[in-house]
């Protein structure tokens, strides 16, 4: 891609053309080399075309057999259909097959209804060799996205491990959930009930959703005292008979209002020491301890994360090179 | 030898019971009635169809056998944008009542035997009929016919279900609560085995599973208590079979003799059936399609004769209606001249030989006991196994069932290929005198006119302009209400038919309500025999094929348009996970722009687009067109596969798909590779 014509896909995205935006997202996925310049390029046009922070990025979590895929494909309509004018880009991360690498995307299947809508666009990620959860490339095309919508929705596989880098690239999470026995419920009020803002127990049509609702209720009372002492809410939901979807999406909504929380700045310093430790090991997390490297200042004056993580990747080649001789 | 002997032997041998014939009750030698004479037919546009109905009545045709298209049968208007490439393509298409006047026009339905494929919207086409009897002034009382109405044969073979399981068997239920009471003589539902064979079931299969199903249905009918027992055994007696008959036909007869005598004990024994009228194996049949060939298709002719004869030689077995389908189906719809020569075929059966004269030939035949009761032993311990798993609905959901019929599917390609099956013109005799009747001016093939979907259309417009408003959303309004609070929807339904409301209209106010059904789609935990050094290879191709594009090559498997068998696409969507593609497996039913779509917003590499339906050459227009409107010509390929003609091959390629695969691709490898290759020209 010639800068020219970067210029022009730029303009056909803000212009909400789909192809061109799939192509800029494809370029932030881009794995080579040749595609930091691009996206430097494409990020500097848009900061110049809309300044400010862009949209919220909402997260949406929740393991597997939840009903997350058919929860959106209710929720996006709602939300569309109450705001003429709103815009909305959905996210959907998919494990890869650790043996093959290769993956297989099947959410849009359930998005089915508002496929046709010129105002959504959706795109799947494969996790690649990531442990669940977001892929590599998630938070820079999230941030991309938020600057060609006025919403993005990251819907992932919220398990373990993943929670913590949803949370650094959402500005409200939301943890849906089924009804579930005793046992599954302190199993999440001991693991991932402190991450997320919302919850949402989905499939509330199922007659013993009321009891799962007043333990987690409870649960979250003994579980979550932060400071503030407030409780998160907890939304009951039915993907199947719309029960709840407009509370729901309500809260949404007002996050979308509130545009984004943290500062870009600090989210992306988790993301650069999360590349670190994907790329070099605990070798490189040890280098940016022991060299008490300023990943702000360095995230500032590289120009954003592709920068930053080249820089780091050759002070670090270099200081290699200095041990052993 | 003199007078006296003479008239004393012929006194003795008329006192002796003649058991070679058939008496009335009066004492009379009689003859059997034939069995009701049908075609299978339904084309372009309900005129067109209505026209055909009339002249094969003329011809002496005694029953209708209605063919719907796609989109009638799926509940979807003809111009909606996925209906639109099948509209009139393998039946009629019906979207109001006012298409059920024209299509029956003239046609005295209160005489007709009526049989109707239709499953997912049948309670739909049901209340059009009654409705239709309605406006015609005629006692509901009077209609015959059948809703075909098997879900179960529709979710593991055939694919036009809509709804999910529980709400489908709700919907058959309800007709039969209703049929029962305003139109006794309809057979609400059939259950059919006939598409069992056709994925491939063996003889003891087919029994099994379509006599597991009837039980489930009866069951089901039985637990929501609406009916005494006394009714409850005339409900039994409505379940009527559409069965399939094969060309090994002294086995096939051997198997509905055994099919007659396991019904009998099912109804008595499990259900406590005493009125020995509603224990009876009322049947159709529709003989065996699959089997007909594409080369030196007039051989087909004698294959479905002979096939008829498994079906009729056995008195005590034989079939209550027979549609035979036409010599050339292999290669396209049958025109009117080849439906006529096969009801020409059922009528020399029926009126001129002496079969219908005669007794059953087999009753008492060593040979034929021995091999029903190998059946039914056989049989009774598969249907044995799947009672004891729960039932049809969780042998379904298991995939028992599915995996058994691919199976057997399976041995029987195997067994083609291998030449130890003979089919002649196919692996066997293959060289011949090109057949006559394929070098008339049409080809011997039939052509549906491009204009009919276009009236199609034009009606369904009238319809729409001409109603009245209020009177549908009241309709519609109704209708949701009873499926929601679980009343019947047979009366809405048909309130719906008189305020022309519209097939899609009602099957999208039943989706809200229950939702579409979106089965397991097969593609996890396929076993794929791909484990090799090719594999491997390929894996490391696609890595460095993915290092030189800057993204792990991506392709988008779904299937455009309304035909439900969606086996190959799920193997193929698996497989390129397999060795390496990153897989946005869209699904069945899709719309050309849907899967434009899904490429354009996906940043695909390469569409794979599976049809079966006929309708390749206009979606491969239509999904090139969406690519061009995108943008996205250039940076997206197109590859098809499916049943496509070599004839169309050139057609395929000048519209700009890069590979065509058919069935007699059948290395996964291979295709694969082949993928791989597409991607790698179009990044050179």
């Amino acid at each position: 891609m010639t800068s020219e014509t970067l210029g022009a896909i730029v303009e056909r995205a803000l212009r909400g053309e789909k192809h061109a935006t799939s192509r800029l997202v494809s370029l932030f996925e881009d794995r080579r080399e040749s595609a930091v310049p691009g996206r430097a390029e494409v990020l500097a046009l848009l900061n110049k075309h809309r300044s400010g922070p862009g949209a919220a990025v909402l997260g949406i979590t929740g393991t597997p057999g939840s009903g997350k895929s058919s929860l959106l494909a209710r929720l996006v309509p709602t939300m569309l259909a109450s705001r003429p004018s709103l815009s909305i880009a959905v996210l959907a991360v998919d494990p890869s097959s650790e043996i093959s690498g290769g993956a297989l995307l099947g959410d849009r299947t359930r998005m089915q209804l508002a496929r046709d809508e010129p105002r959504l666009f959706f795109r799947s990620q494969a996790s690649a060799t990531e442990l669940g959860g977001l892929g590599p490339t998630t938070f820079q095309v999230a941030g991309l996205l938020a600057r060609l919508f006025q919403c993005v929705l990251v819907e992932t596989v919220g398990i373990g491990q993943s929670e913590a880098d949803v949370r650094n690239l959402a500005d409200r999470t939301y943890l849906i959930f089924q009804p579930l026995g005793g046992d599954e419920i302190q199993f999440l009020k001991a693991g991932i009930m402190e991450t997320p803002d919302a919850f949402v127990l989905n499939k509330c049509d199922d007659p013993s959703a009321e009891k799962s609702y007043h333990q987690l209720r409870a649960g979250l009372r003994l579980g979550r005292v932060d400071g503030a002492g407030t409780e998160p809410p907890i939304y009951k939901t039915s993907a199947k008979s719309g029960l709840g979807i407009d509370e729901l999406a309500s809260d949404l909504l007002d996050v979308v209002d509130a545009g984004p929380r943290r500062p870009v700045l600090e989210r992306e310093e988790f993301w650069l020491k999360r590349w670190m430790k994907a790329e070099w090991g605990r070798v490189g997390l040890r280098f940016l301890e022991e060299h008490t490297i300023n990943s702000a200042a360095l995230l500032r004056s590289a120009g954003g994360l592709d920068g930053a993580q080249r820089a780091l990747s050759r002070s670090l080649v270099e200081h290699l090179h200095r041990c052993q001789t | 030898m003199d007078a006296r002997s003479s008239s004393s032997a012929s006194l003795e041998s008329a006192a002796k019971p003649q058991q070679h014939r058939i008496f009335d009750e009066h004492g009379e030698v009689a003859r059997d009635s034939p069995w009701i004479i049908r075609t299978y037919a339904g084309h372009s546009s309900p005129e067109a169809s209505n026209e055909l109905y009339r002249s094969n009545l003329q011809k002496g045709q005694t029953g209708l056998s209605i063919a719907f298209d796609l989109p009638t049968q799926c509940g979807y208007d003809s111009d909606n944008p996925i209906a639109r490439p099948e509209t009139g393509k393998v039946g009629v298409p019906i979207n109001s009542l006012d298409d059920f006047h024209v299509l029956f026009e003239g046609i005295p339905i209160e005489k007709m035997n009526t049989s109707m494929t239709i499953n997912g919207t049948a309670m739909w086409l049901l209340s059009l009929y009654v409705a239709l009897a309605r406006e015609r002034g005629i006692d509901t009382k009077l209609l015959k016919g059948t809703t075909q109405n098997d879900l179960i044969k529709e979710y593991l073979a055939r694919g036009t279900y809509i709804f999910p399981p529980e709400a489908s068997l709700r919907i058959i239920a309800e007709m039969y609560e209703f049929c029962l009471g305003e139109i006794p003589r309809w057979n609400a539902s059939n259950i059919c085995s006939y598409h069992l064979q056709e994925a491939g079931a063996t003889p003891a299969q087919e029994l099994a599973f379509a006599l597991v199903n009837a039980i489930g249905l009866l069951d089901v009918i039985k637990e929501r208590g609406r009916f005494d027992h006394e009714s409850f055994e005339r409900v039994v007696g409505r379940i009527s079979f559409f069965v399939n008959a094969g060309i090994r036909f002294v086995e096939e007869m051997c198997k509905m003799r055994a099919f007659r005598e396991m019904w009998e004990e099912i109804t008595r024994e499990r259900y406590g059936v005493k009125n020995p009228k509603y224990r009876i194996f009322r049947y159709g049949v529709q003989v065996n399609s699959l089997g007909l060939t594409e080369s030196q298709p007039e051989n087909n002719a004698w294959r479905i004769l002979l096939e008829a004869l498994g079906v009729t030689l056995s008195r005590s077995a034989r079939c209550r209606a027979l549609q035979l389908p036409a010599w050339n189906e292999a290669l396209s719809l049958p025109r009117p001249w080849d439906q006529q020569w096969s009801l020409r075929l059922q009528q020399i059966l029926a009126y001129e030989t002496d079969l219908l004269e005669y007794p059953d030939l087999f009753d008492g035949n060593p040979a034929i006991r021995s091999k029903v009761d190998d059946l039914k032993a056989s049989a009774t311990k598969e249907i044995e196994t799947i009672l004891a798993m729960g039932g049809v609905k969780e042998a379904i959901e298991s995939g028992y069932m599915k995996s058994a019929l691919v199976g057997s599917m399976a041995s029987r390609m195997a067994a083609i290929n291998s030449g130890e099956q003979i089919v002649v013109g196919v692996n066997k005799w293959t060289e011949g005198i090109p057949s006559p009747l394929l070098s008339g001016s049409d080809g011997g093939l039939f052509k549906v006119e491009s204009t009919a979907a276009e009236d199609t259309l034009a009606s369904l417009e009238r319809t729409r302009a001409t109603r009245d408003p209020d009177r549908v959303a009241k309709a519609l309004r109704a209708l949701k209400q009873a499926a929601r609070d679980g009343e019947s929807m047979m009366e809405p339904s048909i309130e719906c038919a008189l305020a022309r409301v519209t097939t899609g209209e009602w099957g999208k106010a039943l989706r809200e309500v229950f939702g579409e059904y979106r089965p397991a789609t097969g593609v996890d935990g396929q076993r794929l025999g791909l484990e090799d050094d090719r594999v491997e290879r390929l894996r490391k191709r696609l890595a460095k094929l993915a290092d030189r594009i800057g993204h792990r090559p991506r392709i988008v498997v779904g299937k455009p348009g309304l035909d439900g068998h969606s086996n190959g696409a799920e193997v193929i969507a698996v497989s390129a996970r397999h060795v390496g593609f990153d897989v946005v497996y869209s699904g069945i039913r899709l719309s050309p722009e849907e899967i434009v779509l899904s490429a354009v917003e996906e940043g695909a590499d390469v569409i794979g687009a599976s049809v079966l339906s006929g309708s390749h050459v206009e979606l491969a227009e239509q999904i090139m067109e969406g690519l061009e409107r995108h943008g996205a010509r250039e940076r997206v390929q197109v590859i098809f596969g499916g049943i496509i003609p070599q004839t169309d091959f050139e057609a395929l390629r000048d519209k700009g798909v890069r590979r065509i695969f058919t069935p007699a691709d059948y290395e996964l490898i291979d295709i694969m590779e082949s993928i791989a290759g597409v991607i790698e020209e179009a990044n050179s």
